[in-house]
């Protein structure tokens, strides 16, 4: 734009429409008769003023010296400023800063070193004019703004209603203000019109507020007919608000009025209505309304109705609902049961034997649902390695995770012992009706005459449980202790024990009666304590248990030949013991083996194979990992492995060993590789001759001298048995030496053999039993065959033979190892995160807590930054202000001054003048005279 | 005591020299416990206040050489006498002078006699259990006094004839806390004693003349004992005698002192060792012996003869070869060939189980060596696995993992499928026979890399549930990148029992649901179950 600044201000000026050409007269007339137009012209006008104002001072506006930052497009028009790329008014804000320092800052300044004062509040104490009551109005006015001030900044309802502070409750109002029907006091009735402008009623004042809606509403109208391009000023938009707002409210108190009128009008019918209503309710009871009102039904009063109601309910609520009796089940239908439990039992067991969770299973046979929900075996095994990736396959620690998997005999229902008698009848079917009428007795000869009656006493599963019962109930209606019967039976047995809880109680209980009377003393302690009769007899029977554990191994220790039915008893009641104790059982067993582990783990005693072989029958050998199974092979293998024999007696409790590590792994078929050790290496160390080195890869300890067998050829085979683990006190003869390396050796063959049956499905069975062949063979050789009896000769080469065949089958149905036969792994993906609302100026840490440091941060430093301008600012404003006052105080002592001085001078003028006066009189006179 | 004086008492002394020693000898003839301190008293005191009364020296050392009858007179007059010829060395008096006189020179002479007499008599205390350990700390404060003032020259000399005869004493002493005091006080504490022990020690060994086996384990035990070899010439600044000035000086070099070192333990190791010593030398021999050596080469020999031996031995001097071969360069031929002799029947069984593994990992572990080798490897460890401890097939399953994946070769062992038709029908009709040659001496011609590792399947169905876990590890997909092989290193059976005993019984454990007719009894004929293997293969008297 060319030109000079007046220029152009007089161009913009006449593109604006403020100046133009003179208008005519008529003009100007019809202008003024354009009544509505003036006032919108004026503000125009100003509009247009300001904005030109605004553009001829550079220093109005901060803007960015290149225009805006980035070219934008949006669907909103672009204001004036937006369009200019304003960033601030510079101007304006340090006018506004400046405007509040003097309200607050300067006040400070100047109040600053002064005493502080009071502030007179009171109001009309100077003015004598202003009456009592004058006062007491104004006082009233005023309280009630700053009440009104409070609360309705933005209240737009509230306004122009009165402010009644009032009683409330509840929050909401006690007296709706337009409520007409609330008593008022006559005064203030609509009926009576009052003079009084301050008591305007509340209808007068609705129609007016109407009128004054409709009016603006109107002339909102008229103005968007008339201008309907031209932006709508803030005023303009708030009056629009308030009315609208004002609308809705008269609206809804219409709407009130209208229902207040409803309802007065029932209100009026009520007592018709009323009459009515109780008419119909009251024929049932006739003069149910006595005299004082209270209801009373059937002649009784309220209370006792309600007491004789709550009693009822109680009483249903008690009763207990009637519950479908089990329908008797044929014969076929309990043996197709007992066989489904037997199949669903074994099936549980290799499960376990797998590794695998039964818990689901057991759970859900529990609540006697067949429905199978079976864990997929892919996934489980995904668990476990999962796991395993943890705990690096838990040697140390890891075991956890296997144990998680465990079944318990809760879980398979035999903990309660409700359940326990329920699983008896469906299993020993047979046993049923001896023990119901015969006690214990029975049971006696059948555990002293072992296998005599044993069809009879049918074992299944828990003759001792089901006998007691019975007898107890037989003895007692109700289940007491059996106190009638006192002394001791036949066999020198009493009737009455204590419950013995340790080890030494047992010894202590247990010194008077035989060895193989035992098993009956325990069945009577199991009886006498049974759970049944007392609460307390749950954890005595379970200590007992324990210590029965013990017992059982004290008495291995101390063997006879002939205890050996008894010791048989003994664990058998044990075993029903742990159906129900498991957890003591079980940690009765561990105790023991952590005894052994610890104290002598390489000098068992035949206690402890007696332990052993306890824990291989009470527990399934066959599970993956079990508590007590687990350690106990564990302890066998250590022997087996470690043990360097130096006695014909270590040989035997080998040889005891093995056949239980066997035994433990009939069902499952898992390797012992400590068996095969043990096994080579004691037919080696038996043989005439040094066998030769290259027999395998198991390791051979040279044995002690005496060892090898020397000419034993006329030795009768027999059978090992427990004296020969025990060192004889004296050395043994050269007779009995030769029996029992014979009976060794006949015994570790035959324990190859049924090893090599056991396991000869496994895939390195050829090289695992090729060295027993070797070794076997050299059994066979001339100068080794010589030494041993012919008929261990013919055993020895049955079993070679046996041997080689199963090792050519082996041979031919191995395959070579295709173990990988996965499906690839995918390369893992994630699926990328996507920010919705993508904002580039906001920070999107993943870091919530960096986060919010950084916000902090941010506001931390713009709020010093703020702090410090301002502080900046409000310096040079007191050090100009200061400048300001000392001028003043300058300018005002120079006024003084030049006043003094001119005052001064005056009066010196007027001495001097009146001196020149008189001298110039005395010159007169002089001159005169 | 001024030169002068010195010599006007010494005429003094000459004259009344024999009166005094027969009144002393009378004196000393009654001594009896109680006055026996006073009588040394006064004799000390006489002897330091002059001259004449140096003869008091003599009846001293008499009376210390009564030893054997009277345990605490020898100690006191040892104890006395040592302060004596200290004080005496002190003093110059047993400095030979060029300058002297015909007497001083006499009686410096003698002195010096008595002093040669008072070591034997100290030395032979050493056989004495009492006093052998008091005879230490004496002979020893004498040598310090020796070394400052035996000669005159400023600077202390090292009397290493009389450390020799001490150091030979102790050797030959019966008594074994004497060596211990010795180490811990002398040894451990002093880089000079140290260094000349082992001179000491070498010049023992050295002179030729047949040493019994008793001595030479003591001597064994010594030299085993040093350890801590210090680390620059800096860090000698442990002096029992006052160290020469001189930088050069042999004392102040750390080489010096390895030298002495290596001559020591050369001499030792040439006059043979017992089987047990060398064991222990070898499982010394990287830790403690190496670093004296300032040519380990010269252990070459004797390590690769151990290496050479067979069974334990060749075990323990594995790490020593390593050592050799890896900082030394020594060249085995035929490494692998021996390392996989090694892999016999006990090594999975002895106990230094774990230390071969460690070693054997870092042998196996460059992914340059013949896939072939490597599976001959893994093949024998399988086939010993398979009459393995638990916690010997808990470190190998692993460690085969650590060798598939880093030679995929070998993986062959575990996938094979048959290509042909031909080799399909052959395994159809005649099985997978196994390739692998078991004795074969070369870990190259083994053709192990042909077989298949059956016996790790086998092991999948171990009796321990965590060594089952473990070994089926081959038979899942290879995700891990390898296995860390010190967590299964160091297992026992009594380390996995403890595992599962620390673990509280919480869970009620399964029970056989079926209790047993019989366990220890025969069944019945009527019975139609079967006798247990138990009952069937044992006499349990009721049959």
């Amino acid at each position: 734009m060319a030109g000079s600044q007046l220029k152009r201000l007089k161009s913009s000026l006449r593109e604006q429409g403020i100046i133009g050409p003179q208008k005519s007269k008529k003009q100007r007339r019809q202008n003024a008769q354009d009544q509505k137009a003036t006032n919108d012209k004026r503000v125009q006008r100003h509009e247009a003023l300001a904005s030109i104002r605004e553009q001829f001072n550079p220093f109005q506006f901060k803007t960015n010296a290149r225009g805006p930052k980035f070219e934008v497009t949006t669907s909103k028009p672009l204001t004036a400023r937006e369009a200019m790329g304003i960033n601030g008014r510079p101007g304006l804000t340090k006018a506004v800063g400046e405007e509040r320092r003097r309200e607050t800052l300067l006040v400070e300044m100047q109040r600053r070193n002064k005493v502080g004062g009071l502030i007179d509040r009171r109001f009309g104490e100077d003015d004598p004019h202003m009456s009592l009551e004058d006062k007491m109005i104004e006082r009233y006015t005023r309280e009630q703004q700053r009440a009104h001030k409070k609360g309705s900044m933005f209240d737009l309802e509230e306004d122009d209603d009165e402010q009644m502070g009032g009683l409330t409750h509840g929050g909401r109002p006690l007296f709706d203000d337009d409520d007409d029907v609330l008593p008022k006091d006559d005064f203030d009735g609509e009926d009576i019109p009052s003079g009084d402008e301050s008591d305007n009623s509340h209808a007068e004042r609705r129609v007016l507020k109407r009128q004054r809606l409709e009016e603006a509403l109107e002339a909102a109208a008229e103005q968007e007919e008339g201008q309907p391009d031209r932006k709508k000023t803030k005023k303009e938009i708030y009056e629009e608000i308030i009315a609208k707002s004002k609308l809705h409210k008269l609206e809804r108190q219409e709407a009130k009025e209208e229902d207040n009128e409803l309802r007065e009008e029932i209100d009026e019918a009520m007592g018709e209505l009323r009459s009515l209503l109780f008419s119909r309710q009251k024929p049932g009871a006739k003069d149910a309304k006595d005299a004082n009102g209270t209801l009373t039904v059937a002649g009784k009063d309220q209370a006792t109705l309600d007491r004789e109601y709550d009693v009822q309910v109680r009483k249903m609520a008690a009763d207990k609902r009637a519950q479908p009796a089990d329908r008797t089940k044929t014969d076929e239908e309990m043996i197709a049961d007992a066989a489904n439990r037997l199949k669903e039992l074994e099936e549980q067991r290799l499960a376990r034997m797998r590794g695998m969770a039964v818990e689901e299973e057991e759970e859900e046979e529990e609540g006697g649902k067949k429905k199978k929900k079976r864990a997929s075996n892919d996934e489980d095994l995904d668990m476990m390695d999962a796991e395993e990736e943890e705990d690096q396959f838990g040697l140390g620690s890891g075991i956890k995770s296997n144990t998680k998997y465990r079944p318990t005999a809760t879980e398979l229902g035999f903990d309660d012992e409700d359940d326990f008698l329920i699983d008896d009848d469906l299993v020993a079917s047979g046993s049923e009706l001896e023990f119901d009428s015969d006690d214990m007795d029975e049971e006696e000869s059948d555990d002293e005459d072992g296998s005599g009656s044993g069809s009879a006493s049918d074992s299944e599963d828990d003759e001792f449980t089901k006998g007691l019962l019975t007898e107890a109930e037989s003895k007692a209606g109700v289940f007491r202790l059996p106190t009638t019967t006192k002394g001791n039976d036949a066999n020198g047995v009493p009737y009455e024990f204590p419950c013995p809880q340790t080890h030494e109680e047992i010894l202590e209980t247990f010194k008077p009666i035989a060895v193989p009377s035992l098993p009956v003393a325990v069945q009577r302690i199991r009886a006498l304590y049974h759970p049944k009769l007392d609460s307390r007899n749950k954890e005595r029977l379970g200590n007992f248990s324990q210590a029965l554990v013990r017992h059982v191994a004290y008495l291995g220790d101390r063997f006879e030949p002939e205890w050996f039915p008894t010791l048989e008893g003994l664990t058998r009641h044990v075993h029903s013991l742990a159906k129900t104790f498991p957890i003591e059982v079980a940690k009765g067993y561990r105790a023991v083996i952590q005894e052994m582990d610890q104290e002598r783990p390489l000098a068992l005693t035949v206690g402890d194979l007696v332990t052993l072989t306890a824990v291989g029958t009470t527990f399934p050998t066959s599970d993956h990992f079990h508590q007590v199974v687990t350690p106990g092979m564990l302890v066998v293998a250590r022997y087996l492995s470690q043990k360097i024999p130096r006695d014909l007696s270590d040989y035997a409790t080998g040889v005891y060993l093995s056949i239980l590590a066997l035994q433990f792994q009939q069902f499952s078929k898992r390797y012992v590789p400590e068996v095969m050790n043990f096994c080579l290496n004691t037919l080696c160390a038996l043989s005439h001759e040094k066998p030769r080195k290259d027999l395998g890869f198991f390791p051979i300890h040279e044995p002690a001298a005496g060892i090898r067998i020397k000419s034993a050829s006329k030795t009768v085979v027999r059978k090992l048995n427990c004296g020969d683990c025990q060192q004889p006190e004296q050395a043994r003869s050269i007779e009995d030496a030769n029996s029992l390396k014979i009976a060794i050796i006949s015994t570790t063959v035959s324990v190859l053999k049924s090893a090599a049956d056991t396991w000869h499905k496994h895939p390195a069975f050829y090289e695992t039993f090729s060295p027993a062949l070797l070794v076997l063979q050299s059994y066979l050789s001339k100068s080794n065959s010589v030494h041993i009896p012919s008929s261990l000769n013919v055993k020895v080469t049955e079993t070679s033979s046996a041997l080689t065949r199963l090792l050519q089958i082996s041979q031919l149905s191995r395959r070579p190892l295709e173990l990988h036969h996965h499906r690839p792994v995918a390369i893992r993906t994630y699926v990328p995160k996507f920010e919705d609302s993508f904002d580039p100026n906001k920070h999107y840490d993943p870091d919530r807590e960096r986060a919010e440091m950084a916000k902090l941060k941010a506001e931390h430093k713009r709020e010093r930054k703020g702090a410090l301008r301002e502080l900046r600012k409000d310096n040079a404003f007191m050090a100009r202000e200061n400048l300001r006052i000392k001028k003043e105080k300058d300018a005002a002592y120079e006024k003084k001054y030049k006043r003094l001085v001119a005052e001064i001078q005056g009066t010196e003028g007027q001495a001097a003048n009146e001196y020149a006066r008189e001298k110039e009189a005395r010159k007169r006179k002089a001159g005169r005279r | 005591m001024s030169g002068e004086s010195a010599t006007a008492s010494a005429g003094k002394r000459k004259r009344t020299e024999t009166g005094d020693k027969s009144k002393k000898r009378r004196k000393s003839g009654g001594v009896d416990g109680g006055d026996l301190q006073t009588q040394l008293q006064k004799l000390e005191a006489e002897i330091l206040e002059s001259r004449k009364h140096y003869n008091n020296v003599a009846t001293l050392i008499e009376l210390a050489q009564k030893k054997a009858d009277d345990v605490s007179t020898a100690q006191a007059a040892s104890e006395t006498l040592c302060r004596v010829f200290i004080r005496l060395l002190a003093l110059g008096n047993l400095v030979k002078r060029k300058d002297a006189s015909e007497k001083e020179a006499t009686v410096t002479t003698w002195l010096r006699e008595r002093l040669a007499d008072f070591r034997e008599v100290l030395l032979s205390m050493f056989d004495n259990e009492k006093l052998a350990l008091q005879a230490l700390m004496l002979a020893m404060a004498l040598l310090k006094a020796e070394a400052q003032h035996l000669d005159d020259k400023p600077e202390a000399i090292f009397p290493r004839y009389f450390f020799s005869e001490i150091i030979n004493s102790i050797i030959q002493s019966p008594v074994d806390e004497l060596r211990e005091t010795f180490a811990e006080n002398f040894i451990d504490e002093y880089d000079d004693i140290r260094f000349y022990t082992f001179e000491a020690i070498k010049d023992f060994l050295g002179r030729g003349d047949e040493v019994d086996e008793a001595i030479r384990e003591v001597v064994f035990d010594m030299l085993l004992g040093v350890e801590e070899v210090p680390d620059s010439n800096d860090d000698i600044d442990a002096f029992y005698v006052e160290p020469p000035n001189k930088k050069k000086h042999p004392l102040r070099s750390l080489s010096q002192h390895k030298k002495q070192a290596q001559e020591a333990w050369l001499a030792f190791m040439r006059m043979g060792l017992s089987k047990e010593q060398r064991k222990k030398i070898l499982a010394a021999v990287s830790t403690t012996i190496a670093p004296w050596f300032t040519k380990p080469e010269l252990l070459m020999d004797f390590m690769t003869d151990c290496y050479n031996a067979g069974g334990s031995t060749s075990l323990l001097a594995l790490s020593g070869v390593f050592y050799l071969i890896q900082e030394r360069n020594l060249d085995y031929p035929e490494f692998y060939t021996k390392l996989y002799s090694l892999l016999d029947a006990d090594i999975l069984h002895s106990k230094h189980r774990s230390r071969f593994f460690r070693l054997l990992d870092t042998f196996l572990g460059s992914s340059h060596l013949p896939a072939v080798m490597v599976a001959s490897f893994i093949k024998r460890l399988a086939r010993l696995a398979l009459n393995a401890p638990p916690s010997a097939i808990v470190v190998i399953v692993p460690w085969f993992y650590n060798l598939f994946k880093r030679h995929p070769l070998t993986t062959f062992m575990m996938h094979r499928v048959p290509r042909t038709k031909e080799e399909k029908e052959l395994i159809e009709s005649e099985g997978a026979a196994d390739p692998f040659l078991p004795f074969e001496q070369d870990p190259m011609e083994t053709r192990a890399i042909d077989s298949c590792l059956w016996e790790i399947v086998q092991l999948q169905s171990h009796y321990h549930p965590n060594v089952a876990t473990i070994a089926k590890i081959i038979s899942e997909q290879f995700t891990k990148q390898s296995y860390k092989m010190e967590d299964f290193l160091d297992h026992s059976y009594g380390s996995l029992l403890e595992a599962e005993m620390t673990k509280e019984v919480k869970k009620p454990p399964v029970v056989e649901f079926m209790i047993p007719k019989h366990i220890y009894t025969k069944a019945g004929p009527e019975e139609e179950q079967q006798d247990s293997l138990l009952v069937s293969l044992w006499d349990f008297g009721s049959s």
